[in-house]
């Protein structure tokens, strides 16, 4: 710098009095500055030399937040410290809390605070580096999102069975893709299969990942897709950084698709990974999550119908097998035999009862004669009459001998022989006699008249004869059948007669004799 | 009928529902010979299914119109290199 910007000051060449400062430490030639004029040289000086923006890495130092919103500490490495301001409007945008001894990188303008002479960076944008600062920052931001309830299981859809597309957020370069569908092709060739490529690290990839899984998510009805697989290969924590920002995180957590997370390798989880409905170990168990194995569907569907088949043809041959074993049994070998039996019942039935019957009645008949003469030779109306006959005479023989009291005496004793009459057991008789009417209708239940009122008719020649053959008619005749309540008189029509074959012996049925 | 509306899911279980019906007994022979034709077809529906021919991947591309609009945007290219299982 050329010496006559400096101003020396030189007692000897002092005059206080009334000379401007300028004036009065100048001394021929030399010209002494403000302190604004310095600053502004310098501020021109640090744009010429510094006209973009820096990047400048240091660890935080003395944070301080503000009430304002601004934030201000040191950014600092071992040997030197520059103070740096990061304005409410910046730092709104921080994607993690700031604090001592988070290493940064920083990305602003260098520029001189006037106000104190000072050296300040100013921030336009802060982000963590170094494996700790990353994992400071994961760390905040899974609690944070934890807290809204983004990792809550309840929140998780259920990847449906058999998809009918799949969507896929991932690079169109790069081994993920080619592993997805490699094993969709392996495992589930039926589904159809969709990708929307996306930068998957480094700058604006996390903004590019939200806004394809939101995409994918939007046309997911227009192409029948039923899943959605967000996936990236392997890298460096560095590499996988685009997956644990709040943008991928809120997308995936909003989409109403079932989302399946594949990212980096088995060890890897970001929070994308705790965000989505099912977490994969790499794109390619993301694939084989999303699908189900065609080969094993198939057996089993081959395994349901053979049981199916199997089953039915057992039931067939069972009900052949009874249909064979009924056919087998008397009912359907010899029909009739059953009928033949219960005729035979029937005749042997009321043969009995008749006889039961008349031996009953003939054997009350005959119980009852003896008793019975006996009783009429008892009968208080013979008695009476012969005793009547003699008490008259008595009545007149005394009469005779006592007059009126013999007669009154006479009146007591035919008193008496009308109270005798009238204790006669006759009612005992009319009991036997009704005992007798009731066997008689049980008779007659049995009788033709009770068949007839079964349904069964008889039908008599012109001669009053039971017609029991068709041999015995002919067109033209006149037959009387008799129904259970009354008779048909009618004329056997011209057709004829329908003859049925003969029946072998035995088979007539003799219900009515 | 319309089981080629039916998803594959519903047509899986359909036929579980027949075998385990005919399986079960309370189903009178008429009746479970008219399921097992029903399981029948279902079954060679979904075999068909089963069959497809693999597909290739589908390109999705933003669509220039609408703001949330996808387009198809022609297949994925296979890579002759891949390695195949």
């Amino acid at each position: 710098m050329p010496d006559d910007r400096f101003a020396f000051f030189d007692p000897d060449k002092s005059n206080a009095a009334g000379l401007s400062a300028r004036e009065a430490v100048e001394p021929a030639g030399v010209r002494a500055m403000s302190v604004s004029a310095l600053l502004a040289g310098v501020k021109r000086a640090l744009a010429d030399a510094y006209p973009a923006r820096v990047t400048v890495v240091g660890e935080i130092s003395n944070f301080k937040f503000h009430s304002s919103g601004h934030m201000y500490f040191r950014l600092k490495n071992a040997n030197s410290a520059i103070d740096v301001a990061m304005f409410k409007s910046r730092a709104a945008k921080l994607k993690f809390t700031p604090a001592d001894g988070i290493k940064v990188i920083i990305a602003g303008r260098v520029d001189v605070y006037e106000v104190r002479g000072q050296l300040q960076l100013y921030a336009d944008r802060m982000t963590p580096c170094g494996q700790g600062a990353l994992e400071l920052a994961f760390r905040q931001l899974c609690d944070k999102l934890r807290s809204e309830g983004l990792f809550d299981p309840a929140a998780r859809k259920a990847i449906p069975k058999f998809p009918r597309a799949i969507g896929i957020v991932t690079s169109l370069t790069g081994a993920a893709i080619r592993d997805i569908r490699r094993t969709l092709r392996r495992r589930w060739p039926a589904a159809k299969a969709y990708v929307l490529g996306s930068l998957v690290q480094g700058q604006g990839a996390a903004g590019e990942i939200a806004r394809s899984v939101t995409l994918i998510d939007a046309n997911a009805r227009a192409y029948d897709i039923d899943v959605i697989i967000v996936a990236r290969g392997g890298g460096s924590l560095e590499d996988l950084q685009a997956f644990n920002e709040e943008v991928v995180a809120r997308a995936i957590y909003q989409a109403r698709t079932p989302v399946i997370c594949g990212v980096g390798h088995e060890t890897d989880i970001t929070v994308a990974d705790m965000v989505a409905d099912v977490r994969a170990a790499t794109p390619t168990a993301a694939a084989e999550l999303a699908v189900p194995d065609a080969d094993q569907v198939r057996r089993y569907i081959d395994d349901l119908g053979a049981r199916m088949t199997r089953q039915v043809r057992d039931n067939i041959s069972a009900a052949k097998s009874s249909l064979t074993g009924l056919g087998r049994s008397a009912v359907f070998r010899d029909p009739m035999a059953v009928v033949r039996t219960r005729i035979q019942q029937i005749d042997e039935l009321s043969l009995r009862a008749r006889g039961v019957l008349g031996e009953t009645i003939a054997g009350a008949r005959e119980a009852l004669g003896g008793p019975a003469n006996r009783l009429a030779a008892l009968h208080p109306a013979r008695l009476a009459t012969g005793a009547r006959a003699r008490l008259q005479q008595l009545q007149h023989a005394l009469a005779w001998t006592l007059g009126r009291r013999a007669k009154s005496t006479g009146d007591r004793l035919a008193e008496s022989a009308g109270r005798l009459k009238a204790s006669c057991p006759r009612h005992r008789i009319a009991l036997a006699f009704q005992q007798v009417d009731a066997a008689a209708r049980q008779l007659e239940s049995m009788s033709h008249r009770a068949v007839l009122g079964r349904g069964f008719s008889l039908t008599r020649d012109s001669d009053g004869r039971i017609l029991r053959s068709t041999a015995r008619t002919y067109p033209g005749q006149t037959i009387t059948t008799e129904l259970s309540d009354g008779k048909v008189v009618s004329v056997v029509g011209p057709t004829g007669v329908r003859r049925k074959k003969k029946p072998p012996p035995g088979e007539g049925a003799k219900l009515f004799d | 009928m319309a089981q080629k509306k039916m998803s594959f899911e519903q047509a899986l279980e359909r036929i579980e529902e027949i075998v385990s019906d005919i399986e079960d007994g309370s189903v009178p022979l008429e009746e479970s010979i008219d399921k097992y034709a029903e399981g029948i077809k279902l079954i060679e529906h979904c075999r068909t299914v089963l069959g497809d021919a693999e597909k290739k991947i589908q390109l999705l591309t933003k669509a220039h119109d609408r703001d949330q609009k996808l387009d198809p945007a022609g297949q994925l290219p296979e890579d002759d290199l891949e390695d195949d299982e």
